[in-house]
């Protein structure tokens, strides 16, 4: 066996969570570079972390759906939505303006939040597994616009339009995580919280992916008829994938918000969706890993492209002349996706097989 | 090849990760009596006077893709002439003020206000600029935990509730009931309707107007709209069915543009009251420009660009030729607030870091807006400051920005008698 | 009764704009099977460069001709613009995951409206539209005379699109093109070329779109907005039709319109601005009953 790591000589071995040693031991000394950096890092780059992470959660939800399950859906940000609400009035000041239970245990709002968008979800699947593709993807964005005014209107949950209200707030047997306590700051306690949830949240999505329901994902995203033939009840199976993607979606969203502790309704928007299909698409869809990464990638790159403009000479930093490094920052944004993925289509993952392949069969080429 | 970028990578990595996260946060000089962040003891860059210090002040702002871009952009402009101008005088208590440093565009999104917040607080003593109302209440519990000061760029009534934002002039909802009271007193006026974006802003006016209208015993109707000119049928068909005699707006330029220039062409001929942000010059081109002049008066918290106070004067020398446009005369008036605090803050017996500078703000009784705004517009010491004066002016095509003050600072007996508890909105 | 004419007339007009932009993305759709997310900034685009345009043309014969000129104008410049992306963007990824192509698109849409907001400055700019929001009479019912132009224009444009699909050797070939890429490429048609061409016509439409649209009012950087307003259109209409993007687009600008008008009167607990998501609303009922919309062409498969 030794020499031949890709040789499966059982379902189980080919199943298994980690299934080559390099896999395990690369994943290790992540965690722990990982768990380090709150040590090195300065406040606001753990931040933009803590919510890079956050994001990693929603991304691995619509990886569910879109990576495994191969419908595209536009409707992740309603379902963040409803999450972030849920999660909001159950821990909100039940004396305060909009509506709160001021029940502030995350191990309630956590759970709660996943669940009714959950069921959100289950609401809506009957429409969706009717429709594949395109049209599947234009009529979740229209569930994004409905959302979206449900939630300006409904201001004595949401506050309304332009207003807004304060998060829930991350509570954990009594302990706060966004109050800064003797021995840690509020970004380090959020970023290493976040990150531990990312990484429950990934195991939960890399075991349903090699789960009976998971494989049954897959069969129905290669050929859903094929996938019909072998007994695989399509509505349902698809509904359930709605289901999943939909409860980490409302987790993603119930968590993203106790980061800077306050959301306005028009955060729901079109915008937000289509950041996490770019993250599924640009770290590779289907596999846990690439999502983590492609969620890192188009967090941090707004926070990249804020420094470049410093490095190119002759562009003014006045805002009212064309073109100033505002400006510069919002078309590098743009540019480097783009960029990005003519490059590589598949995405990080694309690259990180590329590169793996090229160690493997060194020093031959191909 | 591939490999050693990505090695190449990794080392750069490991040396900035190294590299970061001191123990001591910020750039506090440390070797003068002063000890907050953003505030050192060499000079700025590119400083004006060499001897002085630096404080640097950061602002944040929607520059580029945001809604409120053609606002954010000529008020940053302004405050960046506002606090050259400061420094060609001296700089304050031997020090300059650097509002270059730290722009941030926000995009008007509060996740990524709160972002660039996070990045560049360490660095900054106050924000200049803190632009929109959900974005600055996004940092806003940030803001109170390391008691940083913010002038705001939104007339939103809640920040009068506020001791960490620097906000000068009326809110949306003292105008909105002071142009009530005005019209009520020098016309027919028997029924009001609130046309406006909900929330801080036109939501914020017509939560005034209500007031003002059950004050003054007259009929009070609201509708809501929605941002783009295609989207303002339904508040268009409103005006001219229930035919009210006074039309409140909240809403952006353009939007403005259409609701009076269609509701006009379809026979409505009230009068139309704007609130501050639904005014600019570039109206006067569209083809809503007739029914504007004709029917349209203008609320300000201040004058427009042209109005004659030494203030303004000195706005419009600084500024050199630009074209008019009152989001510059904004962050003018919205810098004075800043300065006095930093001034008092030197000058007095405070405590040199940021908690010393947010009790300064707090015992200002008045601030010198050099004649843009009453001095006692500064007031922040009393029980109740809410400042309750605001202005009206008429479409000028003559005048520089294209409006004329018709009535200059006045409180109706709305705002007057009105008691504030909370914000407008909040209903 | 004269209400309900006057807001059918009104949707009318704004749907015909939608239909327009619902054609511009039929139309890339049916060449390179993907949705161009980038239409909101060829719009945006197409109106600035009429708004810059319509100034320096001088001479004018009748009233509004120099504003047709320079729309024509702006949209030539706009499809030359599209094609540029195209060739650097788009082409490069035939044959790939199109919601990839579609993420592109998208953040070139990011890129290109910076950019077009660069020049439209703090305020909104004219458009050198002459009758800016004077209404006529007609047969007893007041309409905006913008609203008769967008009508008469987009008239004028579908019926040169469908000519030009019907009766030009490219138009025939951007249809085989259209129902079998490989087959088309066996018979000498250049499937790039098509591409190309799917481009550009989307940019000239969208271009004609942003200026119709900027007549209220001028060009302001919230405009392309509206585009997103064509996507229950084309999903109403069936993706893949021609005749569907026109009658979604209609159908969308009416129920705007009526919803505008009545809801507040007779369904006000819906909260305001209902109108605004109405389309979406009336996109999922028609799904419901037809999932691949009123024109679209059901998807069949073989096992």
């Amino acid at each position: 066996m030794r020499g031949r790591p890709a040789f499966y000589e059982s379902y189980s071995q080919e199943l298994a969570l980690f299934n080559t040693r390099p896999k395990q031991v690369g994943v290790g000394v992540l965690v722990v570079i990982a768990v380090l950096m709150p040590f090195v890092l300065q406040d606001a780059l753990l931040r933009t972390l803590a919510i890079a992470f956050v994001f990693a959660i929603g991304a691995l939800g619509l990886n569910i759906v879109t990576g495994l399950a191969g419908q595209v859906s536009l409707g992740h940000a309603f379902f963040l939505g409803v999450g972030a609400y849920t999660a909001a009035a159950i821990s909100g000041d039940p004396e305060g303006r909009t509506i709160g239970f001021g029940i502030q245990e995350m191990w309630v709002w956590l759970p709660a939040a996943g669940i009714v968008a959950a069921i959100c979800g289950v609401i809506v699947a009957p429409l969706a597994t009717r429709l594949r593709g395109l049209y599947l993807a234009i009529v979740t964005l229209g569930l994004v616009f409905i959302g979206e005014h449900v939630f300006r209107e409904w201001s004595d949950l949401t506050g309304g339009a332009g207003v807004g209200r304060t998060a829930a707030e991350p509570v954990l047997f009594g302990f706060n995580f966004s109050e800064s306590s003797a021995s840690f700051s509020r970004d380090q306690q959020l970023y290493l919280l976040m990150f531990v949830l990312m990484l429950v949240f990934a195991l939960a999505a890399r075991n349903i992916a090699r789960s009976r329901v998971g494989r049954a994902f897959s069969a129905i995203r290669d050929r859903d008829m094929a996938a019909e033939m072998m007994s695989i009840d399509l509505p349902r199976t698809k509904t359930l994938a709605f289901a999943i993607s939909s409860f980490y979606a409302g987790c993603a969203g119930a968590l993203l918000y106790t980061i800077s502790g306050f959301f306005d309704p028009a955060s729901f928007n079109l915008l937000l969706s289509v950041q996490f299909i770019a993250m599924v698409l640009i770290g590779g869809a289907g596999t846990v890993g690439g999502v983590i990464a492609g969620a890192l990638f188009i967090s941090l790159l707004p926070t990249l492209t804020r420094e470049l403009p410093a490095y190119v000479p002759m562009i003014s930093s006045q805002v009212t002349q064309t073109p100033n490094v505002f400006q510069v920052e919002q078309i590098l944004y743009g540019l480097l996706i783009v960029v990005f993925l003519l490059f590589e289509p598949r995405g990080l993952f694309g690259i990180w097989v590329r590169l793996r392949t090229y160690w493997k069969s060194w020093p031959f080429s191909y | 090849m591939k490999i050693r970028k990505v090695g190449v990578l990794l080392t750069a990595l490991a040396l900035t990760a190294a590299g970061c996260r001191g123990g001591d946060e910020g750039g506090g000089g440390g070797e003068g009596s002063i000890d907050a962040p953003g505030v050192t003891s060499e000079a700025c860059p590119d400083a004006v006077n060499e001897d002085n210090g630096c404080i640097f002040l950061g602002t944040i702002s929607d520059l580029t893709a945001g809604p409120f871009a053609p606002l954010g952009v000529p008020i940053t402009e302004a405050q960046e002439a506002f606090w050259q101008r400061v420094n060609e005088d001296g700089g304050i208590g031997g020090y300059d003020i650097n509002v270059t440093e730290y722009v941030r565009d926000n995009l008007y999104n509060p996740e990524t206000h709160a972002q660039v917040y996070a990045e560049i607080e360490p660095e900054v003593l106050a924000l200049a600029q803190s632009l929109g109302s959900p974005t600055t209440l996004a940092i806003l519990e940030q803001m109170k935990g390391s008691d940083v000061i913010a002038a705001p760029a939104s007339w939103t009534s809640l920040w009068g509730f506020e001791d960490n934002i620097l906000e000068s002039g009326s809110s949306y909802c003292v105008e909105a009931m002071n142009a009530v009271d005005y019209m009520v007193e020098n016309e027919q006026i028997e029924s009001v309707l609130a046309v406006g974006f909900p929330g801080d802003y036109g939501g914020d006016g017509a939560a005034g107007a209500e007031a003002a209208a059950e004050a003054n015993g007259i009929e009070f109707t609201s509708v809501e709209t929605a941002p783009g000119q295609e989207a303002q049928a339904g508040a268009v068909s409103s005006i001219v069915q229930q035919d009210p005699d006074l039309v409140i707006i909240g809403t952006g330029p353009t939007e403005t543009a259409v609701i009076v220039g269609q509701a006009a062409a379809q026979g409505y001929q009230g009068q139309f009251v704007g609130l501050s942000p639904t005014w600019n010059p570039a109206l006067l081109e569209s083809p809503a420009a007739g029914a504007l002049e004709q029917l349209f008066i203008h609320s300000g918290p201040w004058g427009s660009y042209g109005t004659d106070t030494p203030g303004h004067e000195a706005m419009r020398e600084a500024l050199g030729d630009v074209e008019a446009n009152d989001g510059y005369t904004s962050g003018w008036a919205w810098s004075y607030p800043m300065k006095a605090a930093l001034e008092e803050w030197l000058d007095g017996d405070y405590s040199k870091d940021r908690a010393g500078l947010l009790e300064a703000v707090q015992s200002l009784e008045s601030v010198d807006f050099e004649g843009m705004l009453p001095e006692e517009a500064g007031n922040r010491s009393a029980e109740n400051d809410i400042f309750r004066q605001s202005l009206l002016s008429e479409v000028d095509p003559a005048a520089d920005a294209g409006l004329t003050t018709i009535q200059d600072f006045f409180t109706g007996p709305s705002a007057e008698a009105y008691e504030f508890t909370g914000p407008c909105f909040e209903g | 009764m004269t209400d309900l004419l006057e807001a059918l007339l009104r949707g009318l007009g704004t749907g015909s704009v939608y239909a327009l932009l619902a054609l511009a993305f039929v139309i890339i759709y049916k060449a390179t099977r993907v949705i161009s997310f980038a239409q909101p900034a060829m719009m945006l685009t197409g109106a600035v460069a009429t708004s810059y345009i319509a100034p320096a043309i001088g001479f004018v014969l009748f009233t509004g001709l120099s504003f047709f000129i320079s729309v024509a104008l702006a949209a030539l410049a706009t499809a030359a613009l599209a094609l540029v992306v195209e060739r650097l963007a788009i082409r490069p990824m035939v044959g790939k995951e199109v919601f990839v192509v579609a993420i592109i698109t998208i953040g070139i849409d990011i890129a290109i409206r910076v950019v077009a907001n660069g020049f439209i400055g703090l305020g909104a700019r004219p458009i050198g539209f002459p009758w800016g929001l004077d209404r006529v009479e007609l047969l007893g019912l007041q309409v905006q005379i913008r609203h008769l132009v967008m009508m008469g224009t987009v008239a004028v444009v579908v019926a040169l699109l469908f000519l030009f699909f019907q009766k030009t050797r490219y138009g025939l070939a951007m249809r085989a093109a259209a129902f079998d890429q490989e087959a088309a490429m066996t018979q000498g048609v250049s499937v790039g070329g098509v591409f190309a061409m799917s481009w550009a016509m989307a940019g000239a439409l969208a271009a004609i779109a942003g200026s119709l649209l900027a007549t209220g009012a001028g060009v302001d950087r919230q405009l392309w907005l509206v585009a997103l307003a064509a996507l229950p259109a084309i999903i109403l209409g069936g993706l893949d039709s021609l005749e569907g993007a026109v009658v979604g687009g209609l159908a969308v600008g009416v129920v705007e319109a009526l919803v505008g008008t009545y809801q507040r009167e007779y369904a006000p607990w819906l909260g305001d601005n209902v109108a605004l998501v109405s389309p979406y609303v009336l996109m999922l009922l028609v799904l419901l009953a037809k999932p691949y919309g009123i024109f679209g062409t059901p998807e069949v498969r073989r096992v």
